[in-house]
């Protein structure tokens, strides 16, 4: 119970929480002072003053900024004097001086705090005749925010948010008195990936989206509440639409999640929702190419050539990029109709199964808040899961201490107090020393010892060994009063794991040998093939040796994500028969015979499961494109055809089935996820254990010994089929380029800028770069130009003749 | 590799040790802002983003701070600069017509260099020589209780004799009036450029 | 003596008709021959110009967000800066009214912020399809010279001249307001003053940003 004190505001006493800013104090007792400078999640300024309330002091009744005052005991406030008001209303005037006024091209108009508040608090006319400032406009600032210097009211919000919170301090004023104006450094533009939020953090319509630029006004535009699909965070969201498309989405303060925040991917990525090269009506591969087919036909023909196969010959990939409803139907139909276990949602890019979906003792997001130590041993925060990264800036900047290995820089770096580097392929090596804490890493083991720890644990890249992340687990499982958050980071697999789209799970996180439980889910179900499936990599390898005779591709694009690109097209090209449930043809989906036009995220409601194990509701905002369904839709049709009825037609439904058979999920009722009734979903399992836990223990990975190993790490703008997409940030996917050691780009020799040949098929540029530990190479994942690229742990490099 | 190991070695040296003098490094940004101004003769991109990898923070922040301070040239300025103040006392005892007489003296418009590159002309806000208004500073050397005439002979002086290094005595005695304090110290050293006269960062003592 | 009361019935009823024999006639020959319409009428919406031919209006909804009858369906974009649509960055690129839906209330030409969409006393808007009865911005928009759109406009019967004379409503109703405002634009979209300079700092050039 914190403590509170007791203050006056107009007259009525309110017991308020002690140490809180006036303004925040007055709100919650629903005193509410207008301002444009403060914002709940930045720090203090009092720069606007428009916040000004009289508080009685020692020398009578003075104006003080609400937003700076802490409130003490005894304080008596008057938010409503006339004293206030010709404050106000001067503050106002002084405000609009040189704001254009041109409200109505402007794109904040209709939902502008400097519209509201002058209608509620300002004078009704201004006395000003002179000129106002006049700039060019809009100049862009970066390449999705526009920026139009002359309705700018100087609250400094956008270059807090910048620092403070993105900690890329790339927006600043400059100049002074009645010359200033926000701008950045010349040819250096804010290339944030938060620089979204500043659009959405303007009080008034200075920061404007490229994307959103005279697209719609605020009062014809339809709100969803759901969750960003782009990461495995689940950032809540506000997705905007008018006339049936989507137009903006916005941050949500989901406090135990996202605070508000997003990655411009999170908030620009919609657009691909509405491609043009959506897969809109169902393609069935005829003589010549692909054909449209109507959805009755391209249903039979699968019905028929999947019932055609033994269960183990068929398996299906994917169910990441889709709600758990639509996982679990994936899972029953792959189980109880096709009679198959060859299940996985991860493209052999991810972890163990059951580490990622049952680690014990599990973290939660806000855990990060309360941890005196946090340890990232995984992925670039800020490139796989940017609104995490946002969570841990937000925990170090409180105090806490961070620790980050990787084998190259990262974007926690700069704020990190230990930075344990070690070369790609030689974790596990420099893990046990660290462990153990051996000369170089006492101080980083120090920091470990003093609890409470949260452990991020991830694998690095996809050249990296999975165990190795099971093996960094394992060491901070043996901390005192640790916590665990594996970081897997595609849309919904955490979902897609619960729901059993795993060779080694079953729906509710449940080993597949557990038999008592496989029991009672045949029960269900009406048949359950039993024991372990094969992985991703297994089927590939089978569907490519001719073990495994058909594929079922669901959202998922081996031929780009897995760690053999070579051999998944070698899989699917020898496959009898392949059906792909995809929005658009990928390079995997190219090479199906079926493919049956999915619903993507923002055309289909269901729930979705986060990294901490966050059950959120997720819902549609725009009608599915052209012919597109929901994936329990269409697979319960097909059940249908094949003689069973799977009753997965209606999501409502497919809920409480999983509440009823997922024992993590027990109990989990609608009333639970509304976004009405609390709004930020529940961790499950709600109450009791859930029957599988893993616990991590140390576990010993090889080295890899070569020449120059690979960190193949994955980059927030990549080159894959969402991003290429979305117009608005289809042009910063990142090309490709190898960073090497000064010392290894001597050897070969190569310079910077030069351009070397990686595997003799993939030619690139060279960064040197002395973050990269000698004897490694980055080269990042799936960019332009590194599509194909096998994640192997070691690579050939070489020099080109003639290049750079 | 930073650009500002190219610099003079000298200022290489004074850099390191003003970095060192503070106990956070952003503290260094003025002073090093006045070091890579003599580098380059002004505050250039090139010397705000050399002072930004020099502190550790991004070109934004530093052309902040360089923005935020008049006395930081972001343009190129001539070999006098010339100041005058128009803050109220001196607004009331003539200061405009001083800095009009100014710029008819040196052909250049508040604001602006000339085009050899001889003067700046600017208007500057209050320099602490009330009692002497009108004032002018030239290289930030004060001459108090200038009329616009005195004004032009002061100019029409440093144009024809083109001083190396700029003092406010000698200035004062030719052509001041009224000083604020006659019992002032009398100051040997002057500044060799466009920039103030503290010791770390040029004078004439120590020359270029 | 009901047979003389019978007997008169039938002439009875011409009372009425002999009363108003003498009287002037209050039907018109329509459509040769027009009723002068009251000021204030409300009639079919244009879309106006500046003087130098500029349309006014820059597509900013505000219409189509009070229309009661939400029959207004507008869709801003940028002005292409080398040939401007109107003044300002923004210009209204979609611009429809669904006639059958329109209640003529004059909302929109109060809402109005540039006195872009103004009401006509043109009445006669009879289609033969419902899809006619969508008027698209084309027919919407006056000629450069403030003549409004009228698919017969060469026939005799359509009065142009009084089409051009604007509407009484919207005078009472302007975005001014007040009487001594009328007639004075009190709003442009023009956020920058063109006879200032354009304050120093950054250009778009300089930003390094692509688009924009």
């Amino acid at each position: 119970m914190p403590d509170t004190v007791s203050i006056n505001i107009n007259g009525v006493a309110h017991d308020v929480e002690a140490g809180q800013r006036l303004i925040v104090a007055a709100e919650s007792v629903g005193e509410v002072i207008p301002r444009f400078c403060h914002h709940d999640k930045l720090e203090p300024v009092g720069k606007c003053r428009m916040c000004l309330v009289e508080v009685e002091g020692p020398r009578g009744k003075v104006l003080m900024p609400s937003c700076t005052l802490l409130v003490s005991d005894g304080m008596v406030v008057d938010t409503e004097s006339a004293v206030v008001k010709k404050a106000q209303e001067g503050v106002l005037e002084f405000l609009l001086i040189n704001h254009p006024l041109d409200c109505p091209i402007c794109d904040k108009g209709g939902e502008c705090p400097l519209q509201d508040q002058t209608m509620q608090w300002g004078p009704g006319e201004s006395r000003f005749v002179e000129a106002k400032r006049n700039f060019e406009k809009p100049i862009p600032v970066s390449d999705v925010v526009l920026l139009d210097r002359e309705r700018c009211v100087l609250c400094d919000r956008c270059v807090r948010a910048a620092d403070d919170i993105a900690g890329d301090p790339l927006l600043t004023f400059i100049d002074r008195g009645n010359h200033v104006q926000i701008q950045t450094f010349p040819n250096e533009p804010f290339s944030s990936y938060f620089s979204g939020n500043t659009v959405q953090l303007c009080p008034v319509g200075a920061l404007t989206s490229v994307d959103y630029r005279f697209k719609a006004r605020p009062w014809d535009l339809g709100h969803t509440r759901s969750v960003s699909f782009v990461d495995t965070v689940h950032s809540s969201v506000d997705a905007q639409t008018s006339r049936g498309k989507l137009v903006r989405v916005y941050g949500i303060e989901n406090d135990r999640v996202n605070e508000g925040w997003l990655s411009d991917k999170d908030r620009f990525i919609f657009s691909a929702v509405h491609s043009p090269d959506r897969v809109t009506a169902p393609l069935v591969r005829g003589d010549d190419g692909f054909e449209e087919a109507s959805w009755s036909d391209a249903m039979a023909l699968v019905a028929s050539r999947l019932g055609g196969y033994l269960g183990g010959e068929v398996g299906a990939i994917g169910g990441a990029n889709n709600t758990n409803e639509e996982a679990y139907t994936l899972a029953k139909f792959m189980r109880s109709v096709v009679g198959s276990s060859n299940l996985d949602a991860q493209l052999g890019d991810g972890l163990n199964p059951h580490l990622a979906a049952t680690v014990t003792p599990r973290a939660t997001i806000d855990d990060l808040d309360r941890a005196a130590t946090i340890f990232v041993w995984g992925p670039d925060l800020k490139e796989t899961l940017p609104v995490l990264y946002l969570r841990v800036r937000k925990a170090v900047r409180n105090g806490a201490t961070l620790v980050v290995a990787s084998p190259a820089g990262t974007g926690l770096d700069a704020i990190a107090a230990h930075v344990v580097r070690y070369r790609a392929g030689s974790g596990s090596d420099v893990l046990r020393k660290f462990a153990s804490g051996d000369k170089g890493y006492e101080g980083a083991r120090e920091a470990l010892d003093a609890g409470p720890v949260v452990g991020l644990v991830g694998r690095s890249s996809l050249a990296e060994d999975p165990m190795m992340a099971e093996a960094a687990a394992g060491v901070v499982r043996s901390l005192p009063d640790s916590k665990l958050l594996t970081l897997l980071t595609r849309a919904n697999i955490y979902g897609a794991l619960d729901m059993g789209l795993a060779p080694n799970l079953l729906p509710g996180r449940v080993s597949t040998a557990d038999d008592e439980h496989a029991e009672m889910l045949e029960d269900a179900w009406g048949h359950l093939p039993r024991g372990t499936g094969r992985s991703t990599t297994q089927m590939l390898e089978d569907l490519a040796s001719g073990a495994m005779r058909a594929m079922v591709l669901v959202g998922a694009d081996p031929v780009r994500d897995c760690p053999d690109p070579g051999l998944a097209q070698r899989a699917l090209e020898a496959a009898e028969f392949v059906v792909a449930f995809d929005a658009f043809v990928t390079d995997s989906s190219i090479h199906a015979d079926v493919i049956l036009p999915a619903a993507v995220w923002g055309e289909v409601s269901g729930t979705a499961t986060n990294l901490e194990g966050r059950v959120q509701e997720v819902n549609a905002s725009v009608r599915p494109a052209g012919q597109a369904r929901s994936l329990n839709a269409a697979l319960d049709d097909i059940a249908h055809l094949m003689g069973v009825d799977l009753r997965a037609a209606k999501v409502a439904d497919v809920t409480r089935e999983i509440a009823a058979v997922a024992p993590a999920y027990a109990g989990i009722t609608p009333d639970h996820l509304t976004f009405e009734s609390d709004g930020d979903g529940v961790i499950v399992p709600l109450e009791g254990e859930q029957p599988l836990k893993f616990i991590p223990v140390e576990v010993s990975v090889p080295v890899v010994t070569s020449r120059l190993t690979l960190h193949f790490p994955d980059a927030l703008y990549d080159d894959g089929v969402w991003n290429r997409n979305a117009p608005t940030i289809a042009g910063l996917a990142r090309q490709a380029e190898a960073r090497l050691h000064p010392r290894d780009a001597s050897m070969l020799p190569v310079h910077e800028g030069d351009i070397v040949s990686i595997e003799e098929r993939f030619v690139m540029p060279v960064t040197l770069d002395d973050t990269v530990p000698v004897g490694s190479i980055v080269v990042p994942r799936n960019v332009v130009g590194t599509k194909g690229l096998t994640a192997s742990t070691s690579v050939k490099v070489e020099a080109v003749e003639g290049g750079a | 590799m930073t650009a500002a190991a190219n610099w003079e070695a000298g200022r290489r040296e004074r850099a390191k040790t003003m970095l060192g003098a503070y106990p956070d490094r952003r503290s260094a940004i003025m002073p090093l802002l006045y070091l890579a101004s003599l580098e380059y003769g002004h505050v250039t991109e090139q010397a705000m983003t050399d002072v930004a990898e020099l502190v550790g923070v991004t070109p934004a922040q530093v052309q902040s701070v360089a923005s935020f301070y008049t006395m930081f040239k972001r343009e190129e300025v001539g070999k006098y600069l010339v100041s005058v103040c128009t803050s109220i006392s001196c607004h009331l005892l003539g200061g405009d017509a001083v800095i009009d007489a100014v710029e008819d003296a040196t052909g250049v418009e508040r604001g602006r260099t000339g085009d050899d590159g001889t003067f700046s002309v600017e208007r500057a806000e209050c320099i602490g020589a009330c009692g002497g208004a009108p004032a002018v500073q030239v290289n930030y050397e004060t001459v108090e209780g200038l009329t616009p005439d005195k004004a032009k002979a002061l100019v029409k002086w440093l144009a024809d004799s083109q001083p190396e290094v700029v003092l406010a005595d000698e200035m004062q005695q030719l052509f001041g009036g009224v000083r604020s304090f006659d019992w002032g110290p009398l100051e040997s050293e002057g500044p060799v450029a466009a920039v103030p006269a503290f010791g770390p960062f040029g004078s004439a003592k120590e020359g270029r | 003596m009901t047979w003389i009361s019978d007997l008169l019935g039938p002439f009875k009823g011409f009372a009425v008709t002999m009363r108003q024999v003498g009287k002037p006639r209050v039907t018109r020959k329509y459509p040769q021959e027009k009723r002068v319409k009251p000021p204030r009428f409300h009639g079919r919406h244009v879309l106006n110009r500046y003087e130098d031919g500029m349309e006014k209006c820059i597509g900013c909804e505000l219409c189509a967000g009070v229309c009661p009858a939400n029959c207004i369906y507008v869709r801003g974009a940028d002005n292409p800066p080398d040939n401007p649509v109107s003044p300002g960055e923004r210009y209204g690129f979609v611009y429809e009214i669904n006639m059958l839906r329109c209640i003529y209330c004059a909302m929109c030409v109060e809402a109005c912020p540039t006195e872009a969409i103004t009401m006509t006393h043109l009445f006669e808007m009879s289609v033969t399809s419902k899809e006619d009865a969508i008027y698209t911005k084309d027919e919407l928009l006056v000629d450069p010279d403030g003549t409004p759109n009228h698919p017969q406009a060469e026939s005799p019967l359509i009065d142009v001249k009084e089409l051009r004379l604007g509407d009484g409503w919207m005078r009472a109703t302007s975005s001014a307001g007040r009487a001594e405002y009328e007639g004075v634009v009190a709003w442009t979209p023009q956020a920058r003053n063109p006879d200032l300079p354009v304050e120093a700092g950054q250009s778009a050039e300089s930003t390094g940003g692509d688009d924009g």
